[in-house]
């Protein structure tokens, strides 16, 4: 289930340990973990899945993989996350069956909207700002295209892209459920301190049991 | 969407691997080149397209089990189980460094799991978590597998083949002239990408070597 109250998903960076970083991520009281990794083997994703896995089913988040549906199946991860050029979403949905949680990148109305329709569960919105964390080709959408796209969609939004303390807050009041990082938790000194300072801005400082 | 799994001692002896060259802009060569499968002749067909993006690879799974491919073809893809299931191919080939066999076997029973192995130790591994057939190599000289050292020659794939009850396909600088070796080494088919990869020859390469193998 996606959580009901404003969460942080917190998206690994490929320069350091998954695990470590999620365990930090989790501490902090984000609810979301997505296992993103585009360079290393299959069974090294695995690894980390199912280490993930067991460390959010200690504290009450959630394991989702980036692109890899076979993984996330072998893992029993809580679900996917997938990005427009990925396996389509109805047919991951196929895949996952009703009970495993299935994402999709979306960056425009019409991919969003698609998205709902193919059986996503929740969309990633963005980027939202400029990021260096992805190698971007397209221009950020801005805050004003995911206020449209909430409008748009009844299941609930991950804003991404750019996200940090300053304009956390602001995606929620747009409409947005949740935010996605990576650098803004990965590439600090304390990645939990982080995660609870992101909280904070999107005002769930305090709900989460860990703290 | 139901197969049964396919026997390992009934698997067709050559084993066509796609090149991997194939890209969004610079699509594979593969389809056309599965247009020029000799028909009385099954073959094991193994997509493995690194450069393409999973949904290009889905779109590929698709148009090459929905293509007019001989009777008794087994279609199989790298790793990605996920496809093989969407696309309903027969199966999975694992290299070294992808899932157990046993991880994706808890998912899917009915697919057939190959695994690449480079040691009797990890052929040993792969049997026991359950592989279907193996993959060794190379037995010979190859220019894209230099980077990794020397062939393993045909003593070691003899070797690895007495070590294993699994049928082993040889790979790796195979030729019509260097074929029986292999088989006299013990192996139970013969695996290639260049080999198998002129649409021109295509036909002829696989009779002779089915020729080869049943000698």
């Amino acid at each position: 289930m996606i959580p009901s109250s404003p969460f942080l998903c917190v998206i690994t960076d490929e320069a350091f340990c998954p695990v470590t970083l999620a365990r930090k991520a989790l501490e902090g009281g984000a609810l979301m973990i997505q296992l993103r990794n585009k360079s290393a083997s299959g069974n090294q994703i695995y690894l980390w899945a199912l280490e993930i896995s067991r460390l959010c089913m200690l504290h009450g988040g959630l394991c989702i993989i980036n692109d890899r549906i076979d993984i996330a199946l072998a893992s029993r991860a809580d679900g996917v996350h997938l990005g427009q050029a990925d396996i389509p979403a109805a047919a991951a949905r196929k895949l996952l069956g009703k009970n495993r949680i299935l994402g999709i990148s979306a960056s425009s109305p019409a991919e969003a909207l698609q998205a709902e329709h193919d059986g996503a569960d929740y969309i990633g919105v963005g980027h939202i700002y400029p990021t260096a964390s992805k190698e971007k080709s397209t221009l950020p959408i801005g805050p004003e295209t995911l206020a449209s796209i909430a409008a748009l969609v009844r299941i609930p939004i991950v804003a991404i892209g750019g996200i940090s303390i300053a304009n956390a807050g602001g995606m929620i009041r747009l409409g947005a459920s949740g935010v996605a990082v990576i650098s803004a938790v990965s590439r600090t000194e304390s990645p939990a301190a982080a995660t609870r300072t992101l909280l904070n801005a999107i005002g769930t400082m305090g709900e989460h049991p860990d703290d | 969407m139901e197969h049964n799994r396919h026997l390992p001692g009934r698997l067709p002896r050559i084993l066509l691997i796609s090149s991997g060259k194939g890209d969004a802009a610079n699509e594979t060569a593969l389809l056309p080149l599965l247009n020029h499968l000799p028909p009385a002749l099954p073959c094991m067909v193994q997509i493995r397209e690194k450069l393409l993006s999973a949904g290009e690879l889905l779109t590929l799974a698709f148009d090459v089990s929905s293509s007019n491919l001989p009777k008794g073809t087994l279609l199989l893809i790298n790793e990605r189980l996920d496809i093989a299931l969407l696309a309903d191919l027969d199966g999975v080939h694992l290299p070294e460094n992808a899932m157990p066999p046993d991880a994706l076997r808890a998912v899917s029973k009915k697919l057939l799991i190959g695994c690449s192995v480079h040691s009797t130790l990890s052929a040993t591994k792969a049997e026991k978590a359950g592989a279907d057939y193996l993959l060794f190599g190379p037995v010979y000289d190859t220019p894209s597998k230099r980077p990794f050292g020397a062939p393993q020659g045909t003593a070691k794939l003899a070797e690895l083949c007495r070590s294993t009850s699994l049928p082993v396909f040889a790979i790796g600088g195979i030729t019509p002239a260097n074929a029986a070796a292999c088989i006299d080494a013990g192996a139970y088919g013969i695996g290639g990408i260049s080999l198998f990869s002129n649409p021109v020859t295509l036909s002829a390469t696989i009779e002779q070597c089915y020729r080869i193998i049943n000698s």
